[in-house]
Parts: C-alpha cells; structure tokens; sequence
C-alpha cells in the first residue's frame, strides 16, 4: 500500500493494549500454535495477501490472521469449511477449554518467541555490489512476493548486501539487497527531501 | 463477554476499519471461538498453548526489552558499536531473539539523520525488542504515508526533524527487521541503564518520535 492516498490521518491511541479482544490474542495463540504442532504449513502471508482486495480493507489486522488461519486449516485437511461454517453459527463467544494441557509445549514457547536465534541470512554470491546503481524491474506477478508497487521502475544504488534467503516459493537463497531511492526519484519533484531504504531480492533488480 | 465488552469492540472496529463496510460485532468473536473450539475437541491443540502465546506478549515481550538495548548502548560505546555492526548478535546478548528477530538491524540516529520503520506489505515488526505492534503501525494510513511523506506522518505525533536532518524511511517488506537506536537525550552523563531505558518508548525505536 505504499504510497495510496485517502487513508486519512494515523491515528496513535495512548495505552493501547496489546490486544483490543480476547479473540484477537487467541487468533494470535492460534496462528502460532497451529504452526507449531504441524497442523498447517507454509507461511501465512501469502494467504494474507491472497484475500480478495475488498475484504483485506474491509478487515483489522487479526480479522485478517483469522481468515488466513482458517483457510490453512481447511486447505491442509484438519478442519472443513463446512463444520467451521456450522460452529460458528451456533458458538457463544467464548472458546471449549480442554482439560488436556501440553506442558512441553507451554515450555518450548518461551524459547521460540523470546531467546536468541541467529540464523541470519547465509552469506550467497550477488549479481550486485555496494554501490552498484540499480532499476528495479517492472512486473506484475500474481504469485506472493515481496517488491512494492511504488518502487517498481525507480532506481536506487544498492548500499548492503543483507544476505540469503530463499525468495517465498523457493528453497535455495538468493541475495537480498538494500537499495536507497530519493525520495524525488519514487514521488516526483515535488516529494519531501530524504531516501527511502528497502530489502530486494537481486531477481527484483536490473 | 459483556454488553459493554461488545459496545467496545464494535468501537474498536469502526475504528479499525473506518469508512468501510465491517463484519457485524462478534461474528469474527464467534468464528475464531468455533475454530479454536473445534481443534480443543478433536484433541489437536489445548488451550493452555494459546494461553501460554496471549501472556507472553501481554506479560514478557514488549518495547522495554528495546529499551534494555537502546540504554545499554548509550551506556557502552563497545556494545553500540557491536549493535550497529550485527544487531541479531548484540540484541542477543541481552537474551532478546526469538520470533520475527531472527534478523534484526539497528539503525542509528545522529544529528545529520533520523530513521523511520514502516512495512508497506504487511506490518513486520521486530517482536522480540518491540512487543507486537500499536494499530496504528498496523493501519493503511501509516503503510500508505510512512514511505511518501514521513515528516507529515511524524507531525503526527508532534515530531518535527529539523530540515537539515536527512529522513531515512526503511520499508521492512522482506526479512530483515529494523529498530530505530534513538540520540541520547541531553543532560543524562552518568544515568544508569535503568534510568536510562526509561527516557525510551516504542516510538523512539520505531522512529516516529526523535
């Protein structure tokens, strides 16, 4: 949504909690946990972006987990559409508690979410260097990816090589590089002075 | 939930989704309750791992670790050199890691530059250091601005960066994920890192605040 108008103001909200709902901390619990005990696989993004464009605005931002959520579940065979679509005509608002616990889960949680991993990009051969001036390529690809419309066709100059990492849809790692536009080279003449820096695999750049 | 529970997120969805067509209040309620429920009663999860997800973002995951970070910084010049070189392995050395900070960069502000963070694609947003993020980092007005007219957005919140100051914006759109290591402020030569990490907010790291 990179540089879309008519969203009006941002809008911050002091003492925001971390969830506005119960549903949205247990969409949350659901995303992570369905992902851990293998009951979907895949990244969720892709579903994400996959939503119809008018639903995705008319959606918050863990309406938007929910749907990805459900379709994974449905798509990979552990929940029909149909039973969901039954449950939820009839379910109170509060979720069936089990009297099952998984304490080797609860355990492991702490170490996924909150201790260090340093698996940063591997190092990879680039087509590019730092300093190479570089146009990112115009495409129009359905598949999920991860170049922005509004860098498309613009040149910057590639200022790191961030590492490897398979493009979404690929296993083996690819460069990505970051790459610092003007400002008056994404907006115009007229935009406001500074640089824009982004992440871009090295197959986005020509 | 409560008649007024739903009052307030009926609210806190017109809010969200404002000027556009929003799904009737408790119906997103009710279909994640079903999934969630259904998955309980086929054994495939308990609820306690959902539990255990929801307290720890409300509970131990938040802007404060950020804060450790940033004070330990400007605290020790070695560390804030090592954060800038390779900040995954220097947040890690305070423990901090984990689930969207596998690669985490710090960029620093100076007094010839400040940084802003966005996501346009979605919202990433370094969790281990930050917490999950504010809606309003979540919003399509911060999306669709941060990147085309950074100074207006932070005007928003009652930041203005001098003219002189070069305004980088950083579009986290693929794996990396960015924090902002804010100027230290003034008048604070020999605080302790607790006093310290105190003077930084969420904002500060995001950068919408200088």
């Amino acid at each position: 949504m990179g540089g879309m108008h008519g969203f009006g103001h941002v809008e911050p909200e002091p003492g925001e909690p971390v969830f506005h709902a119960p549903w949205e901390g247990r969409t949350f619990g659901l995303m992570l946990v369905t992902g851990a005990v293998g009951l979907r696989s895949g990244p969720l993004r892709p579903r994400i972006e996959g939503l119809p464009p008018a639903a995705y605005l008319a959606s918050s931002y863990y309406e938007r987990w929910a749907a990805a959520v459900e379709v994974a579940l449905v798509d990979e065979g552990t929940l029909t559409a149909d039973e969901i679509e039954a449950r939820a005509a009839t379910a109170g608002p509060e979720p069936t508690r089990s009297e099952a616990t998984s304490p080797e889960l609860v355990a492991a949680i702490p170490r996924f979410l909150d201790s260090p991993q340093p698996t940063s990009g591997v190092p990879v051969d680039s087509a590019f260097a730092v300093g190479d001036r570089v146009t990112v390529r115009r495409m129009a690809p359905e598949a999920h990816h991860r170049c922005p419309r509004y860098v498309r066709g613009a040149s910057g100059t590639v200022t790191h090589i961030a590492g490897g990492w398979p493009h979404p849809g690929d296993d083996t790692p690819e460069a990505v590089c970051t790459v610092r536009f003007a400002m008056t080279d994404l907006w115009g003449d007229d935009a406001e002075p500074g640089h824009l820096y982004i992440d871009l695999w090295e197959r986005y750049l020509a | 939930m409560t008649a007024t529970g739903d009052a307030q997120d009926q609210a806190a969805h017109d809010h969200d989704t404002r000027g556009r067509a929003a799904a009737p209040a408790g119906a997103i309620e009710r279909r994640v309750a079903a999934i969630e429920s259904l998955l309980v009663e086929k054994s495939l999860i308990t609820s306690d791992t959902v539990d255990a997800v929801v307290a720890a973002y409300e509970r131990d995951i938040g802007p404060l670790n950020g804060a450790r970070v940033v004070a330990r910084a400007w605290a020790d010049d070695d560390y804030r050199r090592r954060l800038l070189a390779d900040g995954t392995a220097a947040i890690g050395e305070l423990g901090y890691g984990g689930a969207e900070g596998e690669h985490l960069v710090v960029v620093e502000n100076t007094p010839e530059v400040h940084n802003l963070v966005v996501c346009t694609l979605c919202s990433c947003y370094p969790w281990p250091v930050l917490g999950l993020p504010p809606r309003w980092y979540k919003s399509f007005a911060y999306r669709a601005r941060a990147v085309r007219e950074p100074r207006a957005v932070m005007a928003e919140f009652g930041t203005t960066v001098p003219d002189d100051v070069e305004v980088r914006v950083w579009d986290s759109s693929a794996e990396v994920r960015y924090m902002v290591l804010p100027l230290r402020p003034p008048g604070t030569d020999g605080a302790a890192e607790d006093q310290l990490a105190a003077l930084v907010t969420r904002d500060h790291m995001i950068g919408v605040v200088r």
